[in-house]
């Protein structure tokens, strides 16, 4: 049974909360989450050191209340999304009728992968929506660039304040929100000159360029994990995209960046890469298992073709 | 650990190695196939060539080869007497056959027995090829066990399409570029894998999973993809699937990383990665 500001609500109650000081973020957290634990519902606080800290020492250390690392759980939003309905499926499989989560994006994500964090927030919609979730993001308006909560505001579909509960006016539907075209920003590395670029190449031949050109300084595992995403979007562009395939890798010390073109018109599903597609969708695994193993994707459809592009840090 | 891989020629071949050998020109089959006996020769096997009697002239003009005929540590056979008139074989009692032949050679004092042959009749035709590449795998296990090498020769222009690159990727060792791994027997009963496996390869895959048919041992089918440089989730899915068909698991070995974690993501319940440094 669905209980406050979610009662008679089905699925996924998705609320932000805008907050400018400590005595705003509690004047709605706090009831939110002691009111979770009255009602015997699951209830999570996800929040980083600082706002976790602040709500241990309010809450008098209530024992009814489940700290989240939020640093486990934000890798990348594909990963945020599966471990959260890992989480979400072993509470509901419990009995319960509602879970309760609060949490916040680290400022990090407020920067030049922001675009990421976004779709996050408005697949989330959709991706959570099996499960009786009641969830509160916290946005500080003292801190949060002004173009981030006009996002917030169309990937939320209300607002929690203190003296009540409304929706947000900009909301806008993930499956339109996800395909609006927003032209990605280029990398610094982009604007010097490549280390390899191949015309058509076959996945193997991919792998093995990325291979000889990686730096030293990029960690073992992650350059194996970046090959596995490099083969995956040279395999979409062939079986899926339109030939000649534009193959192009920057690299640096601190990163690398690797861009896949063809001309066609790229994957069709708003939720592509973040979320797996199992249903036949055209490279949908391949995709996801991207979204996964990088640390910041961006799908480009400038008018006549389609870019994918990779990011992965050395570390 | 037996060789694997792509090689360019047969020199330096050992007891148990097992080659798949794609020729244009008869004279380069000849020459290949007296090379790889005159070296099974000097490490002391017993030695056959296989072939039409065309090719038997060219190797019997070698004198180290006629001596070692005449010395009965080498004989030539045509295909058809050791193979069934209708061109098929019968694997389980070929394999018999050389297992006991491997056995006579040992017991008459030599190190091994070691076959040159042109296979080219059993790879006419996709029906024959089928049968004749179940045959190689079972093959390549008594060659795992036992001091038994050969090499088996395939004439590209005769041969039915696709013949060549199924053939190689059924053979631990293959002179052939374009096959994208190999599967094969590897040590202590498990099935082996080299090479890299995508989207390119999936079809061929599937298919040599099958032929090779591995079993599993007490509910495990053991894969040594230590030589395996890369695998992709569809291949993994693939594997995956094979063994829950067979309701076993798989035992992967694997070097790399990235393989324990596209298994993690896929959720692949039946598959269970051991890392080897």
């Amino acid at each position: 049974m669905r209980t406050g500001a979610a009662a008679g609500h089905t699925g996924y109650f998705h609320e932000a909360v805008y907050y400018r000081d400590e005595s705003d973020l509690l004047a709605v957290v706090l009831p939110f989450l002691l009111g979770g634990v009255a009602a015997g519902e699951p209830t999570v606080c996800a929040f980083g050191e600082a706002n976790a800290a602040l709500v241990r020492e309010a809450t008098g250390n209530e024992p009814g209340i489940v700290y989240l690392a939020g640093g486990d759980m934000y890798a990348r939003p594909a990963s945020a999304i599966r471990a959260f309905q890992n989480l979400l499926a072993e509470k509901a499989a419990t009995g319960a009728g509602q879970i309760r989560i609060i949490g916040e994006l680290a400022p990090w994500m407020f920067g030049e992968t922001w675009d990421w964090w976004a779709r996050y927030e408005s697949a989330i919609n959709h991706a959570y929506d099996d499960f009786p979730l009641w969830s509160m993001c916290a946005y500080d308006t003292t801190i949060t660039p002004p173009h981030v909560l006009h996002e917030v505001a169309r990937t939320h579909p209300w607002v929690a304040r203190p003296d009540g509960h409304e929706r947000s006016a900009p909301y806008t539907e993930p499956s339109v929100y996800l395909l609006e075209q927003h032209r990605p920003v280029a990398d610094p590395l982009q604007a010097g000159a490549p280390a390899v670029t191949l015309t058509d190449p076959s996945p193997v031949a991919a792998r093995q360029a990325v291979l000889r050109a990686a730096p030293d300084s990029i960690e073992p595992t992650v350059l194996d994990n970046f090959v596995i995403a490099v083969s995956e979007v040279v395999t979409n562009a062939i079986r899926h995209g339109r030939a000649p395939v534009h193959l192009t890798l920057w690299t640096g010390l601190q990163r690398m960046v690797l861009t896949v073109t063809d001309h066609g018109p790229g994957p069709k599903d708003p939720f592509a890469g973040l979320l797996p597609r199992t249903d036949g969708e055209p490279g949908g695994l391949g995709l996801w298992l991207t979204h996964q193993l990088c640390d910041y994707v961006t799908l480009d459809r400038p008018g006549d073709g389609f870019t994918i592009r990779l990011t992965v840090n050395a570390a | 650990m037996r060789a694997a891989g792509t090689i360019a020629d047969v020199r330096s071949l050992g007891a148990h190695d097992h080659v798949c050998w794609a020729f244009d020109d008869p004279a380069d089959f000849q020459a290949v196939a007296l090379r790889f006996l005159l070296d099974g020769l000097a490490a002391g096997h017993r030695v056959r060539l296989v072939a039409e009697a065309t090719d038997a002239e060219r190797l019997l003009a070698d004198p180290d080869f006629d001596r070692a005929v005449v010395a009965g540590a080498a004989s030539v056979v045509v295909p058809g007497e050791m193979y069934r008139p209708d061109g098929a074989v019968d694997p389980v009692e070929q394999c018999a056959v050389y297992r006991r032949d491997t056995e006579r050679a040992l017991a008459d004092g030599y190190t091994g027995l070691r076959i040159a042959a042109d296979a080219t009749p059993f790879a006419r035709t996709s029906a024959t090829l089928d049968a004749f590449a179940r045959y190689e795998y079972l093959v390549d296990r008594v060659m795992a066990e036992r001091p038994f090498s050969a090499m088996c020769a395939y004439h590209r222009p005769t041969v039915t399409a696709g013949a060549v690159e199924w053939l190689a990727c059924a053979h631990p060792l293959a002179n052939v570029m374009e096959a994208p791994f190999h599967l094969y027997a590897g040590a202590d009963g498990a099935t082996a894998l080299v090479g890299e496996l995508d989207i390119a390869s999936a079809p061929l895959f599937s298919q040599a999973l099958s032929a090779a048919a591995p079993l599993a041992v007490d509910g495990w089918i053991v894969i040594d993809a230590t030589g395996l440089g890369f695998v992709d989730h569809r291949s993994l899915l693939t594997l995956s699937g094979y063994a829950r068909g067979r309701h076993a698991g798989v035992a992967l070995r694997t070097r790399r990383p990235h393989v324990a974690r596209l298994v993690d993501l896929l959720e692949l319940d039946n598959v269970r990665v051991e890392r080897v440094a």
